[in-house]
Parts: C-alpha cells; sequence; structure tokens
C-alpha cells in the first residue's frame, strides 16, 4: 500500500527512473548473495560428484604392498585450499570416469601413486617444477632413492592453502623426514622466535629455498640467507674481528652461533677454473675409490695421499686447476640447528686460535656426489700443521692452531743461535783476553822504544752493528 | 780521535722508531702465534696492536726511503759493484768477527759519514731493507685484510704460503734482534755505536778523520 502510495506521487518519466534504479539498487543487494553462492557452487560437477563419494572420513584404499591410502578428501578442506578452482580430473586424468569405483584399480605402492601424479604438478608450475627438478630432492628421486619426496610428500594437494597464512612450525613438511634437525630448530632461537613473532622468524624453507634445495655445506646458499635478514652483521662483526670478511668467508654461521656444537675442518674440493665446487661424475665413482686406495687402513687421508689425490683430480681436467676450499662448520645438520642468542654466540678468539683448538681435531674431505649430496672421507688432523701439505692446503690457515710445526723448531733454533751466538763469541773473546792483553803490552813497549805509534796500534772500531 | 757525525736525526729516528716498532711486533706475534703458551695480552687486543704497529713502521720505513732518496747520504747503501772487492772485503770482515777479534786485530773496515757500513754490512742491509722488510710489510698487510685482497693472496699461492713467508720472515726479524746489538757492541768501545745512534756522532782515529768531509 505504501508502495502504491509512492508510485501514485511520482510523474511517469520520474517513476521510470526510480524504478532503475530501485532494480539496480535490489542487484547490488543480491549480488554479495550471489557470489557467496557462486564460490560454493564454484566446483565442477565432475568435481562435486567426487567429493559426494570421497569426503567420507576413514575411506581408504589397500595397495599391493598392504599400505593403506587414504581416500577421504574433505570438501571444505579442499574449499580453503589454493587447489579449490582445480578440478579432480585437472590432476588425476588417469581416472576412467566410466569404469572408476566401478573395476578395482591396481596400485602397487603410495609412491608409485605419487609418483605417477607428479607429472601433473609440472603442468600448472612449470617454474617451481623446474626448480625442483634442479634441487637435491629431484636429483635423490632420480637415483631411485624411494624416501626423497616428491611433491605431494610436502604438499597436500587436497588441503595445501597458502604460503602467506602462518601454520604452526609442526606442520612444516621438511619435519616429516629430518626430525632430529626439526627438533633442534624447534629448541633454537629461530624456531622459538618463529612460535612467538610468526614470521619474522625463518623457518625451514626461508633458509633452504623451497624448491631448490642444495646441500647445506656446499656453497654459500646459507650463509646468503642468514645475511638476507641479518643485514647488518657484516658491520657488527667488522666493529669487533678482526680480518671479519675472512673469517665469514671461511667459517660458518652456526660455527659460533651455536656454541655447543662440535666443529670441524671440511677441506672441498674445487674445481678453479670453473670456480665451483667439485663434483663426482655419475657413473664414475672416482672419489670415494682413490680415497679408499689411498687410505687403506682408514686413519685418514695424509699429506702425501692428499697430495696424490689432487693430482688424481687434476689429470681428470687434463692438468686443471683442483684445490682445496677449507671450511670451518658444524659436524652435523642438528648442530647447525641449535643457534642460540646473540649474546651467547663465541668472541673468544682462543676457541680456534690455539694449538689443539677443538674445530680443529676432525678434518674431512669432501666433494659433491652426482646428485648433490657431499661424499666424505677423513683426513688426518695433522695434514693442518705440516709443510708438507702447503700446496695442497694453502688456501686453509688459522693462526695458532693450524701453524707450521716445522716453522716452531725453526724459530727455537734461531732463538738459541740468537743467545748461544753471542755468548760463545763472548766466552771466546774472554778466554783470549790475556793474549790481547799481552799484545797490547808488546805494542805499548814497540811504542816506548820507538818513540812512534806501532802500526797495529789502532784498535778495531768501525760499524759492527 | 775525532768526531764523524755518521747518523742524521731522520736516521736515528727511524732506527729507534723501528728498533721499539720490531720489538713490539715480535712480541705481538709471539703472541698471536702462540696463544696457547703464554697470554701476556688478549688474542685480539695482540693482533689489533701487532696491526697497527705494523703501518706505523710501514710509514716510518717511508721516512728513511725519503730521506736516502733524497739526499746524497744513499752512498752508504752503494754497492761494491767490483766482485773480487767486494769478496775480499767480505772475506777480511768475516776474519776479523772469527777470529781477529779475539786477538785484538783491528778493524778492517774504516767507518765515515759516507761508508758507514762494512762489506758484509753493506750487502746484509741492502737485502733486509729492499728485499726482507718490504716483503715483510706487503705479507703483513695482506693478512691483514684477508678477502680485501683475496686475488693477490691468491696469486702468491694462497693465505698459507703467504703467511709462511711472512713467520719465515718475522723468525728472521727474531733472530737479528739478537745478533744485531751484539754486532754493534763489538767496536772498542762496546757503547761506541749505541751513542752515535742517538747524538749522530762517532769518535774515529785521526787518521780516518780526513774521510769524515763530503
Amino acid at each position: 500500500m505504501n508502495s502504491t502510495w509512492i508510485v501514485g506521487r511520482l510523474s511517469p518519466a520520474a517513476t521510470d527512473k526510480k524504478l532503475i534504479l530501485a532494480c539496480t539498487l535490489t542487484l547490488f543487494l543480491f549480488i554479495p548473495g550471489i557470489t557467496a553462492h557462486a564460490e560454493e557452487d564454484g566446483l565442477s560437477t565432475e568435481t562435486k560428484a567426487c567429493l559426494k563419494c570421497h569426503d567420507k572420513e576413514g575411506q581408504e584404499k589397500t595397495l599391493e604392498n598392504n599400505e593403506k591410502l587414504s581416500l577421504h578428501v574433505s570438501t571444505k578442506a579442499f574449499m580453503e585450499s589454493m587447489h579449490k578452482k582445480t578440478d579432480c580430473e585437472d590432476c588425476h586424468s588417469g581416472i576412467d570416469a566410466k569404469k572408476h569405483g566401478k573395476e578395482k584399480a591396481s596400485i602397487k605402492s603410495k609412491r608409485e601413486f605419487t609418483l605417477g601424479l607428479k607429472e601433473s604438478c609440472r603442468d600448472c608450475h612449470k617454474k617451481n617444477f623446474k626448480t625442483y627438478e634442479d634441487g637435491l630432492h629431484a636429483a635423490l628421486v632420480k637415483e631411485g632413492n624411494d624416501k626423497a619426496p616428491l611433491c605431494s610428500d610436502c604438499h597436500n594437494s587436497h588441503t595445501l592453502r597458502s604460503v602467506k597464512i602462518l601454520e604452526p612450525i609442526a606442520t612444516t613438511p621438511c619435519a616429516k623426514c629430518h626430525e632430529d634437525i626439526f627438533k633442534a630448530y624447534s629448541k633454537d632461537v629461530h624456531g622459538l622466535e618463529r612460535v612467538a613473532k610468526g614470521k619474522a622468524a625463518p623457518i625451514c624453507a626461508d633458509c633452504h629455498k623451497t624448491h631448490d634445495i642444495k646441500a647445506a655445506s656446499f656453497g654459500d646458499g646459507v650463509k646468503d640467507a642468514c645475511l638476507s635478514c641479518h643485514k647488518n652483521a657484516d658491520m657488527e662483526h667488522k666493529d669487533w674481528l678482526p680480518n671479519a670478511a675472512r673469517h665469514f668467508e671461511a667459517i660458518s654461521c652456526p660455527v659460533c652461533h651455536a656454541p655447543t656444537s662440535q666443529r670441524r675442518v671440511n677441506l672441498r674440493l674445487y674445481d678453479g677454473l670453473a670456480k665451483r665446487q667439485l663434483s663426482e661424475k655419475t657413473g664414475v665413482p672416482q672419489f670415494e675409490k682413490r680415497t679408499g686406495a689411498a687410505d687403506t687402513n682408514n686413519a685418514g687421508l695424509d699429506e702425501r695421499a692428499l697430495w696424490s689425490l689432487l693430482k688424481e683430480f687434476n689429470q681428470d681436467s687434463g692438468g686443471g686447476n683442483t684445490l682445496l676450499r677449507g671450511r670451518l662448520e658444524v659436524r652435523s645438520g642438528i648442530e647447525a640447528h641449535q643457534i642460540s642468542e646473540k649474546s651467547k654466540a663465541i668472541k673468544d678468539c682462543k676457541i680456534c686460535h690455539q694449538k689443539g683448538a677443538e674445530p680443529f681435531q676432525s678434518v674431512t674431505l669432501t666433494i659433491a656426489g652426482p646428485d648433490g649430496m657431499p661424499l666424505r672421507h677423513g683426513v688426518q688432523k695433522d695434514v693442518l700443521n705440516s709443510l708438507q701439505s702447503m700446496e695442497s692446503v694453502r688456501g686453509f690457515y688459522a693462526i695458532g692452531s693450524t701453524r707450521i710445526k716445522l716453522l716452531d723448531t725453526v724459530l727455537v733454533l734461531v732463538v738459541l743461535a740468537g743467545i748461544g751466538g753471542p755468548l760463545a763469541h763472548m766466552t771466546i773473546k774472554w778466554l783470549f783476553r790475556k793474549a790481547r792483553q799481552r799484545r797490547e803490552a808488546e805494542q805499548f813497549a814497540t811504542i816506548d822504544r820507538a818513540g812512534s805509534p806501532a802500526p797495529n796500534a789502532a784498535r778495531h772500531t768501525g760499524d759492527d752493528a | 780521535m775525532n768526531k764523524i757525525y755518521i747518523n742524521p736525526l731522520p736516521v736515528r729516528i727511524w732506527h729507534w722508531t723501528n728498533a721499539a716498532g720490531f720489538l713490539l711486533l715480535i712480541a705481538s706475534g709471539l703472541q698471536i702465534r702462540y696463544l696457547d703458551l703464554f697470554q701476556w695480552v688478549p688474542f685480539r687486543t695482540a693482533v689489533v696492536a701487532h696491526n697497527w704497529i705494523g703501518f706505523v713502521l710501514i710509514g716510518n720505513f717511508f721516512v728513511w726511503l725519503s730521506f736516502y732518496l733524497f739526499s746524497d747520504k744513499i752512498k752508504v747503501y752503494h754497492p761494491e759493484l767490483n766482485p773480487m772487492k767486494y769478496f775480499q772485503a767480505s772475506f777480511r770482515q768475516m776474519r776479523f768477527y772469527g777470529y781477529g777479534v779475539f786477538k785484538g786485530d783491528p778493524n778492517p773496515h774504516h767507518a765515515s759519514a759516507y761508508r758507514k757500513f762494512n762489506a758484509l754490512q753493506s750487502m746484509a742491509y741492502q737485502i733486509i731493507m729492499m728485499l726482507i722488510v718490504p716483503l715483510q710489510f706487503f705479507t703483513g698487510v695482506l693478512l691483514w685484510d684477508v678477502a680485501r685482497f683475496s686475488s693477490m693472496v691468491e696469486m702468491f699461492g694462497g693465505v698459507r704460503v703467504v703467511d709462511t713467508v711472512h713467520v719465515v720472515f718475522f723468525i728472521f726479524f727474531t733472530g737479528f734482534i739478537f745478533i744485531h746489538p751484539y754486532l754493534a757492541s763489538l767496536s772498542e768501545k762496546p757503547w761506541a755505536h749505541f751513542k752515535s745512534m742517538i747524538t749522530g756522532y762517532e769518535e774515529v782515529e785521526d787518521r780516518r778523520a780526513h774521510d769524515a768531509s763530503p
């Protein structure tokens, strides 16, 4: 009635305009509702059909190896995931809708099932997939390592959410395989900060990258990651640490910042011409063969063995420039994740710069394996103090702890000679004192007799210094 | 006896600065290298002091070099170009130190303002001042900031090689510090050379006085 009254009071032209306005307003009022409805219904008919069966908890399939494969996909979780706009068939393209659920599909194992799905990730995530393929995880997969992670081992395709969302640290996929390291991380300064301050503190992927994973003991990737957050670290170290830049080059951050860790010297085989870490060639396992032959007792390579080994690697590259790049690092990945508060970091030079210092009691020789994982062989610690290994470890030196023993002996001999020489000379001079006195008396007598100075009267003078 | 002005003021300033500096460099060098044996000062203090003293002595070296390059006193470093004469003079000097000095023979070298070094000193100081000292300073600068000079360090064979050269010369100078004062005391009056390096003047026999005038 009220509306009739309103319409009746308006002119026909005005009525038309008002009607359009009213319709438009009505449309706007309904749009959010329409949009929400569209999101809910954003799933295709096929996907909805899939979820109709698969959104039932506890659904699973027994595989040929008796593993249980969960078939449950939560519609709610899927709708909140980054894949909500992706149809099931986009990834599960091999499913024949007519036969699916009616005929028993044969799947050997979870691994085989995941491997089969891997390629579908590439279709959309080309760039990340390429990066993954260049990384350590993919190399291990290629090697046939059935524990190396595939895409869906880290990213649950049905539930994965935006990386912008802060997830609890325990849900990080890395923890599944690197459990001990994750435990150490969760108790160290970064893990505690992550819980307390969220994304202000790093989690695994922030330092080790997400797809381009490399062995942490090679290159400077992890150190660069430290410096990408701790931007003033360079200047702060220069304030108190002599040769700070050299320390940055030759020492990994946890050596000082994980004060409870055990350390070692890592002599990394390096191609000086190509300027990169030397890698073992696929199918040609020279490193283990050569180190094994040079160190039959497994007591660690000595100076001569190390030198011969370098020579052999140089011959491989046609007289190349294989050298050793030494670095001080912690002995395990667990210790690398026991970073303490800044105030507890080692600042005492004595820890490294004296004979017998702990970090130099363990020495290892490393080459990158064909998969990018480090291959190691022990080296005798005395190599670092030997003149014979001057050529082999010419690029690694720590004052005090890796000093050449022979030079200590030379110093002692020189000091003894410096004290003993003059003392012996003085003693001989003292023993000859009577002969000199007699000669002097004779010369004076000659002067007295002749009344003129003798030719030898001049005493020894002049600069003798 | 006559007095000759044998050590000009810039030489005396350089000499005593150098002497004090080298003693401090040896002491701090020993501390840096042998922290496990003794601790006079903290390691870092020793390193920082070693660096600073090194730079002071590099500056001091250029005081010495400038003085000799821009004065006629450089003649004291002129080598004897006749090998036979040089060899004979060296042999006479060695025989004096090893034998004659015990018997009371006169020193075969007669000092003057322009010939203050005997044959052995002349050769030794040329090698020390023009080769060993610059090399020691050079390796010291490379070790002061290895990363900054990494390409040069690499060119010389790596940080271990550079450090070994530095330590070998350090050992040489440690020996020198013992021998040098002893040889300086082998004049007729044991303190004569020390005094002349303080006052500049040295007493010489009258018959040599004429050599003193330029």
